[in-house]
């Protein structure tokens, strides 16, 4: 009997464990996530870290739109300074977007940010962006921001995305207020919303 | 499945009286009994709601909501939480799983008493937050998926959606408690010779369900906790302003959601299980592939989640393997339904209630399983999601189905739960009304669906309103067969017959609680019984 008090106590000790541990799973979905699209550029998550380079050129080019967008609480202007490029894979590229704050205050800002189409988020390489951080911006106060990306020629290997001839590469700027994004890991995890509004 | 002879049973009494019996209660079988009347009450609730969706909806305009559309959001989704949390969970699991689990092992309660106890009052709790929930504010009008941005502080300001979480939190902890008790139970605390593989086929169900419960309860309550602190105290895990994914919402709630239907059904299964074999003096065809179909469903319904988020943006890959998964479902539940018949086949039938019961649920699943095959396939369910449809096919495989069950498992247990036997007659009559009431009610609803009716709007197109109108009519007999059965449960306690035998049922009963008097005593099974291998399906011994 004091054997079987003992079993029934340390299954249920078990099964205790189980359950906590599928709480726990639950927030780790968030992080997983995360990393997981990073290191897959599932949905459009453009790579931004762990970038690896190689000398080839593609012999192809490639067009890459510029879309911006604004967070109805935040009092800014936002808009890419080219609408669209043409891009060689493999070489380097340096655009600029410009934000100006129309409000009566000084505000923070900080912008997620994605590709479509969903399958070339791995061939997409930020090296620079300005949404890698927060901005600030005084009142009535303009700046230029770059970004500096490449797209990896091995984007025409890929049966998925070797028919790929235009890539959209979108901004949303929200307000930093309360919640505070943890940089770009948090933008990619957000980054489904405006790409499915493009799909559509 | 023949279990050997009664034993002998403590008749003398000692446990306490009056209130305390109950509030305090550690029996199972009291507690189980709690647990149906819980249920019987809050299905008073939830077919009110019900009821009052059905009205305005019996022709096109605005009838009871003009101008308060928000109250029938609220009452939708009261409508879904109180049916699948405060009915079906409790009556099911905490119902006839408290009273009959240890029954059937031979186990004289189930391993925690007082956190079976506990288990019961959180979910009391949660049904009146989830109650008060309606009252608070404008009510929570965002669906049972809760799905944010709709779910958070910009659509519902008030603390009405904050009431439901907690609700869900409350009995969610609950059923939590309440499986881990089966599960220890089941594997503890069976009789000498009761062998897994002996095990009647409703503990079966009672132990993957406890599983799918331990499994999947937990992700609702750490997505519920994200929602509450995303609209309380300022996190982001669903706002995309601070770098959020309401996409992350769908992924969690429906990895508990699918999950869940199980949850509701699988228990189902294992009462049919029981009336089917029963009823029909044979064995369970196949006792074996029975058992472990209900544990490939419950496997399998851990990884086809995202089949109801086909229209989220998810890619074409994802909806091609979810599709595939999904279709798979429908091989174990076909080894369940072509058993049932097998079952049947070539045995003596006995029409009684409980029977008619467990067929007229196996034609319902059978026909909300073949429309589920329809909207597994991601194509055709981007033309049929969220419309009428598929509250047709949810409500025959899920809703009306479970009832089903649930009914029949009254009718076939109730005289070993009071000692006294339903009226036959009155039973049939009110089968009779009961199904042709949900078949009218529910079935034209996939017309609607096919032409295209979206659901959860409380007002249509008159192109709808012919097929809307039959459907009121459906829900009107419904309504007669519920308040029947009602009348049914008073008929019994009050004229029903005093049974005496152990086994009303005769040959066909062959499972342990069959072997204890009617009604069965405050103390069951303190010797405990001694399982002999029996019948050529389970002579196997396991483990």
């Amino acid at each position: 009997m004091a054997q079987r008090q003992r079993r029934i106590m340390v299954s249920a000790v078990l099964l205790f464990g189980v359950a906590a541990g599928m709480v726990g799973a639950s927030f780790a979905a968030v992080p997983l996530y995360r990393m997981f699209c990073q290191l897959t550029g599932y949905a459009g998550t453009p790579r931004t870290e762990n970038i690896t380079r190689t000398d080839r050129v593609a012999d192809r080019m490639v067009t890459v739109r510029f879309d911006a967008n604004v967070n109805s609480k935040l009092p800014w202007a936002f808009q890419p300074l080219q609408k669209r490029i043409e891009v060689r894979p493999g070489e380097d590229v340096l655009v600029h977007y410009e934000a100006t704050n129309r409000g009566g205050t000084a505000v923070t800002g900080t912008a997620t940010f994605n590709v479509m189409p969903d399958t070339v988020g791995k061939y997409f390489n930020k090296i620079e962006c300005f949404c890698f951080t927060e901005q600030t911006l005084n009142p009535g106060e303009s700046i230029s921001m770059p970004v500096m990306f490449f797209v990896d020629p091995a984007i025409f290997d890929d049966p998925e995305t070797a028919g790929v001839t235009t890539i959209t590469l979108s901004y949303t700027f929200f307000p930093v207020d309360g919640p505070q994004p943890s940089g770009a890991a948090a933008a990619a995890a957000a980054a489904a919303a405006p790409a499915r509004a493009g799909d559509s | 499945m023949a279990y050997g002879a009664a034993v002998a049973h403590d008749e003398h009494d000692h446990h306490p009286h009056g209130w305390k019996r109950w509030v305090y209660s550690t029996n199972h079988k009291d507690i189980g009994t709690m647990y149906i009347v819980l249920a019987l009450i809050a299905a008073i609730v939830g077919g009110v709601l019900s009821w009052w969706m059905r009205l305005e909806l019996t022709e096109p305009g605005l009838q009871f909501f003009d101008g308060e559309t928000q109250l029938y959001n609220a009452i939708l989704t009261a409508h879904g939480f109180v049916m699948v949390f405060f009915v079906v969970m409790p009556a099911m699991i905490g119902g006839f799983g408290n009273w009959f689990v240890p029954l059937m092992i031979g186990a004289p309660d189930m391993a925690f008493p007082r956190m079976n106890n506990i288990s019961f009052w959180l979910t009391a709790a949660g049904l009146t937050l989830m109650t008060l929930s309606l009252f608070v504010g404008a009510g929570p009008g965002t669906g049972w998926t809760v799905y944010p941005p709709l779910s958070s502080l910009a659509f519902h300001p008030d603390a009405s959606v904050d009431f439901g979480i907690l609700a869900l939190h409350l009995a969610g902890a609950g059923s939590i408690l309440g499986a881990i008790n089966f599960i220890v139970t089941i594997f503890n605390m069976r009789a000498p010779g009761m062998t897994l593989h002996r095990m009647p086929l409703f503990v079966w169900a009672m132990l993957v369900t406890a599983f799918l419960l331990l499994l999947a309860v937990p992700v609702l309550a750490g997505a519920l906790t994200m929602l509450l602190t995303d609209r309380n105290f300022g996190t982001a895990f669903f706002a995309v302003a601070g770098g959020g994914d309401p996409l992350l919402w769908q992924h969690l709630f429906w990895f508990f959601g699918h999950p869940e239907v199980y949850i509701i059904i699988l228990p189902a299964f294992g009462i049919i299980s029981q009336i089917v074999s029963t009823f029909s003096k044979k064995p369970v065809f196949g006792y074996l592939g029975m058992a472990y179909a209900m544990v490939a469903i419950g496997v399998v319904g851990f990884i086809v989640w995202a089949h109801h988020m086909y229209t989220s943006g998810i890619g074409v890959n994802a909806r091609a393997y979810f599709t595939a998964a999904t279709l798979i479902i429908a091989v174990p539940t076909g080894v369940k339904i072509f058993s049932w018949l097998a079952t049947m086949w070539g045995g003596s039938i006995e029409f009684k209630a409980p029977m008619m019961y467990a067929i007229g649920f196996i034609w319902l699943f059978v026909l909300g399983g073949v429309t589920g095959v329809v909207l597994a396939n991601a194509g055709i369910d981007f033309a049929l999601h969220d419309t009428y449809y598929v509250v047709a096919h949810f409500h025959y495989v899920m809703a009306i189905a479970a009832i089903f069950a649930m009914f029949g498992g009254w009718y076939y247990w109730i005289s070993k739960m009071s000692g006294r036997q339903y009226s036959e007659g009155l039973a049939k009559v009110q089968f009779w009304v009961f199904f042709i009431g949900v078949n009218v009610l529910f079935f034209p609803q996939h017309f609607l669906g096919l032409a295209g009716m979206p659901r959860r709007i409380p007002d249509y197109p008159d192109v709808y309103a012919g097929w809307n109108f039959v459907s009121s009519v459906g829900a009107a007999i419904t309504v007669v067969g519920t308040l029947m059965f009602y009348y049914v449960i008073w008929h019994t306690y009050r004229y029903g017959k005093t049974v005496s035998d152990a086994n009303p049922w005769g040959e066909g009963a062959t499972t342990l609680e069959w072997s204890v008097p009617s009604p069965a005593p405050f103390h069951t099974h303190e010797e405990l019984p001694v399982i002999g291998p029996t019948g050529h399906h389970h002579s196997k011994p396991a483990e």
